[in-house]
């Protein structure tokens, strides 16, 4: 499935763009324009949006992806924008996109934390196991190492979030990786602890992990309660399908919480029972 | 206290809500209010549609809904100067009436509006307008204009008002049996958000899918000649 939290923040950076519609061929052209990046920005987003398969796309978004690491501190700003943007894209491109894991391994390791951001979740979009090893790496120290606030920042040391969120969709669970999440779930940031907890429920199935994520549905932050209404969806929990309904925020993200468990549903008459509480929520 | 009288208790109410200094006090007192559903809670309901708080906004619109047809013209009234959280708010609150008056609104708003959560409410209403007070042939025009809506709403560009456009069609269908022509349509546009070919998110194709069992479990292809239907 791909990764509901992503499609959200996407939508928020972009909505200022949605409503210009152009074509592929459009689309592609100002990829290709290496000195404007606000067009490349535009374009990367709307191949990636559009699950575009023309045989460009993923070259044109590599390229686009590796400029960042030609280092030129005057326009470094702009071309790490759009190499985010395109590691986005390559996310949500499915297998087409695979060749271009090995420079999305490489753009784990690179300087901005929000390019390492969007390189974790296109990696676990496109399910690349090789990516368990690197992003469990990062994530080793807990909530004192990667985890620390940075001076001056509301950034993380590491993208946590995003690499715990990619660890839980890769879905290896093995003693390494379950050694270095659960540290986090004592994270002073709820929403990290949530992350801990959603990919813990997605690698073990063991219900408690699900019924903290219901707890905190409940949390008096409504910030804190959207992004326990993603992991749930995430993960398809289908034990807190009243808790959802019932939770204090936008019908929007309730409809992406339970889209998610009406999409992971083992029956359709369990599938038949979240429907009909999305019709409610419409 | 001063419960003696309606007006008194309805001040009373109307007052605690403009005195509410934090969210869930704001939404205590919109539950309260919207509980009697009193026309002349209408206009501290429909400013509580803009206050950016979705819990108080959930219970205005319950509000709003149960008072009904008093609501209607006010609303249409206010619509264009409300943000557009309130704008999806006042298109909940007209879908979930059901008045016709409403029907231009919630078409121009599947068709037009910027955001989603207006298009998905107002395909929901587009399913489900009450058209009982209508004559034969109003009630026909009325119909088939919910149905061509829907229909254009079919190749919207977001998965949730697709969703809507299936849940939409299905309720829209028992009111379009003097037509088989029209259902066999509306049974071919199902078919195709229930098809993976044609519709790429898994819970758009579950829903379309409901959707035609339903209305295959009500015998509607019985008017109809679509003998896939029972497959």
């Amino acid at each position: 499935m791909e990764s509901l939290g992503v499609d959200l923040m996407e939508r928020q950076a972009n909505s200022e763009l949605i409503g210009s519609p152009i074509s592929e061929d459009e689309a592609l052209r100002r990829l290709g324009l290496t000195d404007d990046a606000s067009s490349r920005y535009y374009a990367a987003w709307w191949l990636g949006r559009h699950r575009s398969d023309d045989p460009r796309t993923i070259t044109l978004l590599l390229e686009a992806l590796r400029q960042r690491s030609v280092h030129n501190p005057d326009q470094d700003l702009d071309a790490t924008a759009v190499a985010r943007n395109a590691a986005r894209a390559l996310g949500k491109l499915g297998q087409a996109a695979h060749q271009a894991i090995p420079d999305l391994l490489r753009a784990l390791d690179d300087d901005d934390p929000g390019l390492r951001e969007a390189a974790a979740r296109a990696l676990g979009n496109l399910g690349a196991r090789e990516a368990v090893e690197p992003l469990a790496r990062r994530l080793k120290g807990g909530p004192a190492g990667p985890g620390r606030a940075q001076q001056g920042s509301a950034r993380l040391v590491e993208p946590c979030e995003a690499l715990l969120e990619a660890l839980g969709e890769l879905g290896v669970a093995n003693s390494e990786v379950l050694e270095v999440i659960t540290p986090f779930l004592d994270h002073e940031r709820p929403v990290v602890s949530n992350a801990a907890a959603r990919a813990l429920l997605q690698l073990t199935g063991q219900p408690c992990w699900g019924e903290r994520l219901v707890a905190m549905l409940r949390h008096p932050q409504l910030q804190v309660r959207r992004s326990a209404l993603l992991d749930i969806g995430a993960c398809g929990w289908l034990p807190a399908l009243g808790p959802i309904c019932a939770t204090l925020a936008e019908n929007s993200l309730k409809l992406i919480a339970l889209r998610g468990l009406a999409e992971a549903a083992p029956s359709p008459g369990s599938a038949e029972a979240v429907l009909t509480a999305m019709d409610d929520l419409l | 206290m001063t419960t003696s009288t309606p007006h008194g208790e309805l001040a009373t109410l109307i007052a605690a809500v403009q005195g509410a200094c934090t969210g869930e006090a704001l939404l205590e007192a919109t539950e309260a209010l919207s509980a009697k559903a009193d026309p002349g809670s209408l206009g501290c309901l429909m400013e509580i549609l803009t206050f950016n708080n979705p819990g108080a906004a959930v219970a205005a619109v319950e509000g709003l809904i149960k008072i009904g047809k008093p609501a209607v013209a006010p609303l249409l009234a206010n619509l264009d100067q409300y943000n557009y959280g309130a704008r999806a708010w006042a298109v909940r609150v007209l879908a979930g009436i059901g008045d016709v008056r409403g029907l231009a609104v919630l078409e121009q708003a599947l068709a037009e509006d910027v955001v989603p959560s207006v298009r998905r409410a107002a395909a929901r209403g587009l399913g489900q307008l009450v058209l009982d007070g209508l004559g034969p042939e109003e009630r026909e025009e009325a119909t088939l204009r919910c149905f061509t809506s829907l229909e254009k709403g079919q190749s919207d560009g977001e998965w949730i008002v697709r969703y809507a456009v299936a849940a939409g069609l299905e309720q829209l269908a028992p009111a379009l049996l003097s037509h088989p022509d029209v259902v066999t349509q509306l049974i071919t546009n199902l078919r195709s958000l229930a098809n993976e070919a044609s519709e790429p998110v898994v819970v758009v194709r579950l829903r379309a899918d409901l959707a035609l069992r339903r209305l295959n479990d009500q015998r509607l292809d019985r008017s109809i000649s679509t003998p896939e239907l029972s497959a």
